[in-house]
Formats: structure tokens, C-alpha cells, sequence
């Protein structure tokens, strides 16, 4: 029998007492669990309905509809509340969600999606391709404020034949199209008809059709879902999941470590760090590693002198040493990545190595581009004016350690580089947006489809949109373009290595790594999928269930 | 020096400002690295001959940051207060001789600019700025002059009515020769002691706008900043925390120490007993 006893209080002499009695408890395995301190979470129990998970999250979101919220929160408790048409399953695979199967048309323009028979929202109202149908028209609304519309204005002709049918017709074939419609949650026409999308009460109130429903909402503090009886996929086994606000990393471990939340995201420090040293934390606490779908990269303005140079670009390139900032930022808990897709996926192209640390190349490529220290002063200089840029990022702990890194790397070479941290809105509102940055320091998360038009092709750089360091190269918008037609895997997979292979050379962004997704669980939520197959270990939530013998005593909702 | 011999307190605060201010001075010659230099090698190592106060998240040694990050706090401290008091002189110096509706317009600035709490308005306008050193120092000087503005047109009221200075006036001493030979030699000594006492916190301040990433940018390192970076390793890594909170703490407490005591040692009611 493993004990875990809080160390603390185990050095106050009444506390010993009832530590004493506790051992006798355990020896006589007595089946009445006398305390939440001694459990043994190696045992293992069948599959059982029932309990409480409760996680914690850094925002809080500022509502439910994911199209109009936009930030991860809302979308995280929102895909627990709607459906979409299609999902991916745990080998990321397209597969059907509220859709029992689709068909593509011969000329791969018009997709028809049949639902499932005798689909309910929670109200018990019906749910028909009317609401589908509905839901596209509000997400392709000039009206409604959502960043999402473009993918869905490439419909043509939105169509319901019946009521457990919807055809969507696109003016060209549209690869990523099934992607799209994976990531549309399906919302209730009989609701929403006579509403403004953008202000709706819905979004704090919603109605949806998937295994949870929002039970209470309690602002700043909490949402807590309960079990939706209604629910299309089938029963979760756990009965409700309680989402606690913790803005901060810190105070969230602090929740772990005292056994008041069961799941979090762990920084490297606490994965690598912390959870080592202490042994009391691993006995019911186990951890779940899986490399995320994003990427961290430094990105240069392309429309500002000297970036437009390449020789300057890729000297910067060969100055970075990644693995340094892997090992140093994340303390080896990332991968190098030589394209803008999750290594060891078909898109990420596996004949390219990233550019590897190369102080001297660098110092040739600059000097080709005219960057010669001629004044002496330790700097390089051209036309008197000395090579000094201004590194910009958003207040990120790991972002202003690899920009200190670069920063480091850059005064070798002769590089003077200031590091500037600022708040988010304030980032994307004053320099993103109308593109005033030399350099920074950001990240990409990504869909699962490979069409990254709107981050890399020239007509996406208007203020807002994607494409702000100005990347445009004629042969990669082509790429770009023919990847979004092309519906055969295998062509597709090609085009996007040999749109990966141009864009590396080019440079436009200095590729830095991809870290590991770090999570922490409770060792009382079992029927965790390990090792974690390509979805992750949250493909499979809803079997997820929390044996009665390691069920919380009680839930304090303060 | 001799009257303050006779108050240890003070004597204590003199000895630990000086200190701080010599390691400022040499850190050059006495820190064992570059406070800069960055190794992933030795991230986050403890205390030890090698690194007396171990070592930060991109293995930069910390006793070595802790010295240039002295540098950074000391001048803050120095500069800051020292605009604060130039402005102080000027405003109260005014206020305090001449009288009349001067007076009134510049206390009711003061009571304005009282009424606005300092730390979120200086907050509010670094935000609004670029953060650096010369910015910080620049707006806590103008935030904190209002002190001794009124402690300068106290004494310059009192010491008006003065006999030396109504002599001084009787005998027909222009404005300028009364304020700078008779009124503010006389008032310097609640001056100096409300600008070490601000320079304690001033010192503060700096410590919490680097402690909230608007103060002095990496990698420059100031105590401040070195603390914040602890913030998230406090676990188990307690030097990063314990070392720059003691260098405040102590620095504080020094200035507070040392004005305290020269205040008493130059009060004659306060040092009679």
C-alpha cells in the first residue's frame, strides 16, 4: 500500500495520531475509505457511471457559440455541448457526428450529408438539416462577426431535400471542404431565428445536442456541464465536468497538488521539474505527453528593409540554434520542425532538415548582403546604418526566453536585437494588425487539414488577415491553389511537400519548434487511452468514468 | 557624522546603503560571469561554490544579475528622486515665498495629483510608453515630487517670519539672494530626508514594474525582474525568490533606517531624550 501523506501537516503531533489510524485502517483493508490521503490508484475497476471531473482553465470564455467567441476556451467547453457534421476519430480519420454518412458527387462539387434518424436537441425539440442549414447561413452572414465565414462562402448553393438530408454545392472542388464541416458546431434554429448571433443570450444560455448541457455558470469562477439526456453520440460515463477559472499556471498547480482539480496543462517546468522531485504528486497523479498540432517561429516582416533580403533571412536562420532553445525553453520537450506541419504527419515532408546552427555561414550570407563590421564597434554596419532590429512578442513566459535566447545568438553574429513583451490585444491591435514589427516571436496552431492558404498565399495581407509578414512567392501560391482543389490524398500529400520545400528556402520565417503538449490527470478518471494514439488522449472523453472507490467525498462549489 | 554616531540605527543604515552602493560600483570587477550569459546546460542549479546563488531558467548565474541588477535599482532610486526633488524645490520654494494665488494654484496641483493613486498611474502611462529604464525613472520622478513640495513651502513659511530673514529683507536683500542664501540652506535638512525615505520608494516601485513586465526589458536584470522570473519556479527553485527579495527588503530598510535616523539626529526635541 503506497501512502501519501501531506508533509506538513504530518509534522503536527495530532495529525500523527490520525496518521497512525490510519495505517491500521489500510491494514485491515477495511472497504469504508477513512480519508482522500491514502488511496491506492492502481487497482483497476470496470467501467462505471458516475462523478465528477473537474479541470482547469487559464480564460474564461465570453460565450458559448464557438464561431462568434473564437478564443480555445469557449471552443473547448462549447465541443462538449454541440455537435458538428462530421468528427475525427483516434486515428484522424474523417467520421460522422451528426451526419450518418455523406456521399461526393462524380464532379467532387456537391457533398450530400445524410443525418442520423431521430436526432433531439436537449429541449427535445428535433434536430433536422433545417438547423443545418440555418447554421450556414448564419456563419456565412455579412452580419455576423465571426473570422470563420470565408471557408463556408465557397458554398454555393446550400440545399435540404428533406429532413434528414443537406447538400452543400461548391463552385470548384474544394479539398479541405469535410475538414471544414468537422469543425461547424450545428446550432438550434427553433432558438436563434429571431436573434442577433453577434449578442445573443443563447451563448451564455446554449442549447446544444452533444453529452453534456451547461448546468451553471458562475462568472469568474466556474461552468459546470451535467449530462445531457438527450444526448445524440450516446451516455458519457461521467455524470458532469466542472471547468474552474485559474488564470494562472501556478495557482492552478497549487489546485492540483491539493486535490481540488483533476486535470490541468503543465508548462515543461512542472512536467519536467517538479513532478520528478516530488514522489507524494506521482503516486495519484499520472502524466500524458503528445506532440500538439503547432509550432513556434520567429517571422520576419518581409515588406520592411533588410528583411526582404534572403540572404539576410536565412543568415539569421543559420545564426538560431533550435536545439538550444528546445533545450533551454521547453527542457527538451519539443521537436525541430523543418515545415509548417506536425512532424511525423503525410503532409510534414520528412527530406527536410531544418537549417542547422552555422555561426559562420551566417556571417558569409551577411557579409554577401553587404553587412560588414566597419566601424569597429562589434556591430555590422551597411551604409553607416548599424544592423539593429526590434524582437516583438506577446507576454509568454516560453516567448520571452527563446526571444532572450535569439537575442543571445543574433550579438555573436553582430546583430543588435531589442526584445519588446506586449500585452495580446494590445499586440495584435497596435503591430499586427497594421504590420509596424521588424521581427516576432509567435505561434500557429493548426487544423488538421493541410491548406494553409490563408497563412502563406499573397491575396491574404490585409490588415486582419493572416498572412502579416507579407510572405508572397508566385510558385507557392500556385501550390497553395492547386492543394485546395486537389481531392486524391496522395497528389495532395506531394504538393504540400514541395510547397514545404520552397517555402523553407525562402526562409520567411525562421522555424523554431514544436512543442509537447503536457498534461497532468488524476489517477481516479480511468479508461484513458495510453499511449495516446494520433487524435490524443482526449479523443475519448466520454468513456472516461471515475470508479465509486476514487470518487471525490464531496464537491465544495465555493 | 558626529551626531549620528549617537543613533546606531542610523549608523546600521548608512553602513548597509554604503555597502550596496560600493558592490553596485565594483560589480564589474566581482561578479564571477557575464550576468547575460546564458547556458542550457546548467538551467535552474541550487546554490553552490560554483554559482553562490545558483542559477536562473537560461542558466545565467544570479549572483552575477543580482549585481548589475543593483546597478539598475540604485540609479532608479537616485535619478527618480532626484527629479522628483529638483521639481519639489522649485514648486514649493514658489509657493512658499511668494504666497497669494501661486500658492493656492500649486497646492491644489498637489492635492490633485495626490489624489490620484501614483502606482497605477505610472502603471497606466509605462504601459502607454515604451517600457525601459530612462522611461521609468522619468515618470516616477514626476509622479512623487508632491512631498516635498509641501515640505519645502512649510519651512519657507515658517522661516519667512524668521528675525535673520526679515533682517536680511529689512537690509534690503533682493528675492533671489533671500531664497538661495537664507531660505533653502535652512530648510535642506527635512529635504535630504525626505529624499532618502523616497528613495526607498522609488526603489520599490522600479521592483514592482519589473515584477510586472513593464519595468526594465530583458535581458537587463534588475532585482525586480529576477524576482518575477522566480514567480513560476518558486517550488523549488527558492533562490530565484530569496535573493532579490532580500536585496530589496534589506535596501528598503536601509534608506528607511538612514532617514529615519538623520531626522531624529538633526530634531532637537526628538533628541533629547
Amino acid at each position: 500500500m503506497l501512502l501519501n501523506i501531506d508533509q506538513n501537516r504530518f509534522l503536527k503531533p495530532w495529525l500523527v495520531l490520525s496518521f497512525l489510524m490510519l495505517i491500521t485502517a489500510c491494514e485491515n483493508s477495511s472497504s469504508s475509505r477513512p480519508s482522500g490521503h491514502v488511496t491506492d490508484f492502481s487497482q483497476h475497476y470496470p467501467a462505471s457511471n458516475g462523478g465528477m471531473l473537474v479541470d482547469a482553465m487559464t480564460g474564461e470564455p465570453s460565450g458559448l457559440i464557438a464561431m462568434i467567441a473564437g478564443e480555445s476556451a469557449a471552443s473547448a467547453i462549447a465541443g462538449n455541448i454541440f455537435n458538428s457534421l462530421l468528427k475525427y476519430d483516434k486515428n484522424l480519420d474523417l467520421t460522422g457526428e451528426l451526419a450518418k454518412s455523406w456521399d461526393i458527387s462524380s464532379d467532387q462539387r456537391t457533398i450530400t450529408f445524410h443525418l442520423k434518424p431521430q436526432l433531439k436537441w436537449a429541449d427535445n425539440q428535433p434536430l433536422t438539416s433545417d438547423d443545418v442549414l440555418f447554421t450556414w447561413q448564419k456563419v456565412t452572414d455579412e452580419k455576423t462577426r465571426t473570422p470563420y465565414g470565408s471557408d463556408f462562402k465557397l458554398v454555393i448553393k446550400a440545399e435540404t431535400p428533406d429532413a434528414n438530408t443537406f447538400k452543400v454545392t461548391y463552385a470548384v472542388p474544394y479539398a479541405p471542404a469535410l475538414d471544414t464541416w468537422a469543425g461547424l458546431h450545428i446550432l438550434p434554429k427553433h432558438l436563434l431565428k429571431d436573434q442577433d448571433i453577434n449578442t445573443t443570450a443563447f451563448s451564455r444560455n446554449p442549447v446544444g445536442s452533444h453529452y453534456y448541457k451547461l448546468d451553471r455558470w458562475k462568472n469568474g469562477q466556474y461552468l459546470k456541464l451535467t449530462r445531457n439526456n438527450n444526448a445524440t453520440q450516446g451516455q458519457a460515463r461521467i455524470d458532469s465536468l466542472l471547468s474552474r477559472i485559474i488564470p494562472d499556471k501556478a495557482s492552478q498547480f497549487l489546485e492540483l497538488s491539493a486535490d481540488n482539480i483533476d486535470s490541468m496543462g503543465l508548462n515543461p517546468i512542472q512536467y519536467a521539474r517538479i513532478f520528478p522531485a516530488r514522489p507524494d504528486l506521482n503516486h495519484h497523479i499520472a502524466l500524458y505527453k503528445e506532440l500538439g498540432n503547432s509550432y513556434t517561429y520567429m517571422g520576419f516582416n518581409l515588406k520592411r528593409k533588410p528583411f526582404d533580403d534572403i540572404r539576410v533571412r536565412q543568415a539569421i536562420n543559420y545564426a538560431i540554434d533550435k536545439q538550444e532553445i528546445i533545450d533551454g525553453v521547453l527542457l527538451g520537450l519539443g521537436e525541430p520542425v523543418a515545415s509548417p506541419y506536425k512532424p511525423g504527419t503525410r503532409w510534414s515532408n520528412p527530406a527536410l532538415k531544418p537549417y542547422p546552427y552555422d555561426p559562420n555561414k551566417a556571417r558569409d550570407l551577411l557579409k554577401a548582403a553587404g553587412y560588414v563590421d566597419h566601424d569597429g564597434d562589434g556591430i555590422l554596419d551597411k551604409d553607416g546604418k548599424p544592423f539593429s532590429f526590434e524582437i516583438l512578442t506577446n507576454q509568454n513566459k516560453e516567448r520571452e526566453m527563446t526571444a532572450v535566447l535569439i537575442q543571445r545568438r543574433l550579438k555573436d553574429i553582430g546583430i543588435n536585437a531589442n526584445i519588446r513583451v506586449l500585452e495580446w490585444a494590445s499586440f495584435l491591435g497596435r503591430f499586427i494588425k497594421p504590420k509596424a514589427f521588424d521581427v516576432v516571436v509567435l505561434g500557429w496552431g493548426l487544423s488538421l487539414d493541410p491548406d494553409q492558404y490563408s497563412i502563406w498565399h499573397s491575396s491574404q495581407q490585409a490588415p486582419g488577415q493572416f498572412n502579416f509578414i507579407g510572405y508572397s512567392n508566385p510558385q507557392a501560391d500556385k501550390l497553395l491553389e492547386a492543394g485546395r482543389i486537389e481531392l486524391d490524398p496522395e497528389k495532395r500529400m506531394k504538393i504540400y511537400h514541395e510547397f514545404s520545400k520552397i517555402l523553407l528556402d525562402d526562409s520567411p520565417v525562421v522555424y523554431l519548434s514544436a512543442g509537447y503538449g503536457l498534461s497532468a490527470i488524476h489517477k481516479r478518471i480511468s479508461g484513458i487511452s495510453n499511449p495516446a494514439p494520433p487524435a490524443g488522449i482526449g479523443h475519448n472523453t466520454y468513456e472516461w468514468y471515475i470508479p465509486k472507490a476514487y470518487a471525490r467525498n464531496e464537491i465544495n462549489e465555493q | 557624522m558626529i551626531t549620528m554616531r549617537r543613533h546606531p540605527l542610523a549608523m546600521i543604515g548608512f553602513i548597509i546603503i554604503a555597502s550596496i552602493l560600493l558592490l553596485a560600483l565594483i560589480a564589474p570587477w566581482i561578479a564571477p560571469y557575464d550576468p547575460d550569459a546564458i547556458n542550457v546546460k546548467a538551467i535552474l542549479l541550487a546554490p553552490s561554490h560554483m554559482h553562490l546563488m545558483g542559477t536562473d531558467g537560461l542558466g545565467r548565474d544570479v549572483f552575477s544579475r543580482m549585481l548589475y541588477g543593483s546597478r539598475i535599482s540604485l540609479l532608479v532610486g537616485f535619478v527618480a528622486v532626484g527629479i522628483a526633488t529638483i521639481i519639489g524645490i522649485i514648486l514649493g520654494a514658489i509657493a512658499g515665498f511668494y504666497r497669494g494665488w501661486v500658492d493656492t494654484l500649486i497646492m491644489r496641483i498637489v492635492d490633485i495629483m495626490l489624489s490620484i493613486p501614483t502606482f497605477f498611474l505610472i502603471l497606466a502611462v509605462i504601459a502607454f510608453l515604451t517600457p525601459s529604464i530612462w522611461n521609468i525613472m522619468i515618470v516616477i520622478g514626476l509622479t512623487s515630487w508632491m512631498g516635498v513640495t509641501r515640505l519645502v513651502r512649510a519651512e519657507f513659511l515658517s522661516l519667512r517670519q524668521r528675525e535673520f530673514v526679515l533682517a536680511a529683507q529689512a537690509l534690503g536683500a533682493k528675492d533671489r539672494r533671500l531664497i538661495f542664501t537664507h531660505l533653502l540652506p535652512n530648510s535642506l535638512t527635512p529635504i535630504i530626508v525626505s529624499s532618502i525615505l523616497g528613495i526607498a520608494s522609488a526603489v520599490l516601485v522600479e521592483s514592482g514594474l519589473s515584477f510586472l513586465g513593464l519595468g526594465v526589458q530583458a535581458p537587463q536584470a534588475s532585482w525586480g525582474n529576477i524576482l518575477t522570473d522566480g514567480k513560476e519556479y518558486i517550488q523549488f527553485a527558492w533562490w530565484l525568490s530569496l535573493f532579490p527579495g532580500l536585496a530589496i527588503l534589506i535596501t528598503v530598510l536601509g534608506y528607511n533606517l538612514l532617514g529615519d535616523g538623520l531626522r531624529d539626529a538633526y530634531n532637537p526635541r526628538s533628541s533629547q531624550h
